[in-house]
């Protein structure tokens, strides 16, 4: 917090000193500049953005380098998860009971008129469908793996609105690695990520949201007896899903999955940050020197006087953001 | 070193008390109350259940023995701590201790349900809970906890008042 608030200060100093340093070259030394000196701060911005587009291939190869190197590393340890923590009945039982937690409280949904009662239970449908359909794209990838053929297990419990999601997520699938991910994503709608300190995510998550129906189902029993059934059941797959999960949660944070996920999530943000300045730093030279330079003649360097001015003052103001760019990057 | 270790097993086993005895979704369970017109009692008793058996982890945890307000207030800023309620001790003597609380649960209610409906279930709650305490520490409920609850009604603080109550 503190220190983006400093880097910000910084850039607007640096704004302001650019925008003050831009009127007074404008006012000073354009309006002298001849023919000759439009073409050499043409040439040196040219070589400014080379030098600029250097570090910043160089910036793109690391990056590159570190996710490909997060990259094998979690691709060395999806088989064993598809293999041997992902047992096909583990598979099976919690798709079972996620489905019946969704049928279950999709009727509670249609069954309330309280808003807040109404958004838990919506809350809590989505969650195991989000779930599920990982579980099933799982399965798939697990099937795939042993060379079985997809028996359709979990696909043919779905509506068309699962189907869709799962669909939409077994397509994303393109890298080996991209399964601990998935793990990661189911785990992540069952339970809040460790943190170090005391304080809980403020995220609900499928636990909290059944337990907390679980209170109120409780409390509604006692009003009415109405929800004695659906209490016991959800109070008993609670508590399967609970021990199911946490053995795959504990083998990834064993693992150091969550950490490693979240580097390579860094790395590829990063990676499109350089990749897109690249593409700047890369046009821009071919721009000057295959479009400008051929037809800077005496009256159109007059004319583009103001545009050379600026894209010379842009190559000082790449170097320093760039400059600030990479102290960012190492401060992370 | 072991120390730290020691220290990291109690939060540990903390948070896993606080996980396994959550509180009930106020916010979710009021508007059900107030729609169905009954059922305070029954939200007492679960929210009674729930703090004693808070409370007796916690003293069990932090290896508590004694019978005082210290102790009273200890739990009590370990149940504000894990339950994620910012306060500030007032005040702490052997017959009573105060605190500034910024936040309740009351306050996560819906804008719907009226202050005086936050009020009916805001003495429910608090009683239990405070009985519940007491009864986890001083083995009798012989302590009386007041607030006001300028919280609800707007104010950016609450000054919470437990005492013990003389007994022959």
């Amino acid at each position: 917090m503190n220190y983006s608030r400093n880097t910000l200060f910084l850039i607007s100093i640096l704004l302001v000193t650019f925008g003050a340093a831009f009127v007074l070259i404008w006012r000073n030394v354009i309006e002298s500049m001849n023919y000759a000196d439009m073409k050499t701060v043409l040439t040196t911005t040219t070589a400014t953005f080379g030098t600029l587009l250097g570090i910043i291939t160089a910036g793109l190869m690391f990056t590159q380098g570190r996710f490909s190197e997060l990259a094998s590393e979690l691709s060395e340890k999806s088989p064993d998860y598809l293999t041997e923590t992902l047992s096909l009945e583990k598979i099976q039982s919690t798709g079972t009971h996620l489905l019946a937690l969704r049928k279950a409280f999709t009727q509670l949904e249609a069954g309330t008129t309280v808003a807040e009662e109404r958004n838990l239970y919506r809350r809590i449908v989505t969650g195991t469908s989000s779930m599920f359909a990982g579980l099933a794209v799982l399965l798939n990838l697990k099937l795939k793996q042993q060379g079985l053929s997809d028996t359709g297990l979990l696909v043919s419990e779905m509506d068309s609105q699962l189907y869709k999601m799962y669909k939409k997520e077994r397509k994303g699938i393109r890298k080996e690695w991209q399964v601990l991910a998935i793990i990661k994503q189911v785990v992540d709608v069952w339970e809040a990520p460790a943190t170090f300190f005391v304080e809980k995510s403020k995220r609900s998550t499928l636990q909290a949201d059944l337990k907390n129906s679980v209170s109120i189902l409780a409390l509604k029993e006692k009003i009415d007896k109405s929800s004695t059934n659906a209490r016991s059941e959800v109070t008993k797959t609670l508590s399967d899903l609970s021990n199911e999960i946490s053995k795959i949660s504990r083998q990834l944070h064993e693992d150091r999955i969550p950490q490693l996920l979240s580097q390579m999530e860094q790395a590829s943000a990063i990676r499109g940050k350089y990749f897109h300045l690249a593409l700047i730093f890369i046009a821009s030279p071919l721009f000057i020197n295959l479009l400008i330079m051929p037809q800077l003649s005496e009256p159109a360097a007059a004319f583009f006087k103001l545009i050379i001015a600026v894209t010379s003052l842009l190559s000082v103001m790449g170097v320093i953001f760039l400059l600030l760019y990479i102290h960012k990057i190492l401060n992370v | 070193m072991r120390c730290r270790a020691v220290k990291k097993t109690a939060e540990e086993r903390m948070k896993a008390l606080f996980a396994k005895y959550s509180f009930p979704p106020l916010e979710v369970i009021i508007p059900i109350l107030e729609k169905a017109g009954r059922g305070e009692r029954e939200l007492e008793a679960q929210m009674y259940d729930t703090q004693l058996a808070l409370a007796k982890g916690i003293k069990e945890i932090l290896g508590l023995k004694d019978k005082n307000v210290k102790t009273l207030a200890k739990v009590w800023e370990v149940m504000f701590t894990f339950g994620e309620q910012k306060f500030e001790p007032i005040e702490l003597t052997d017959s009573r201790f105060s605190v500034s609380i910024s936040d309740c649960p009351m306050l996560h209610v819906g804008k719907d349900v009226s202050v005086n409906v936050k009020s009916k279930f805001c003495d429910l709650i608090c009683t239990a809970g405070s009985k519940a305490r007491n009864n986890a520490v001083l083995d009798q409920d012989i302590g009386t906890c007041s607030w006001d609850k300028s919280l609800i009604k707007g104010s950016r603080r609450c000054k919470l008042v437990i005492e013990l109550v003389k007994t022959k």
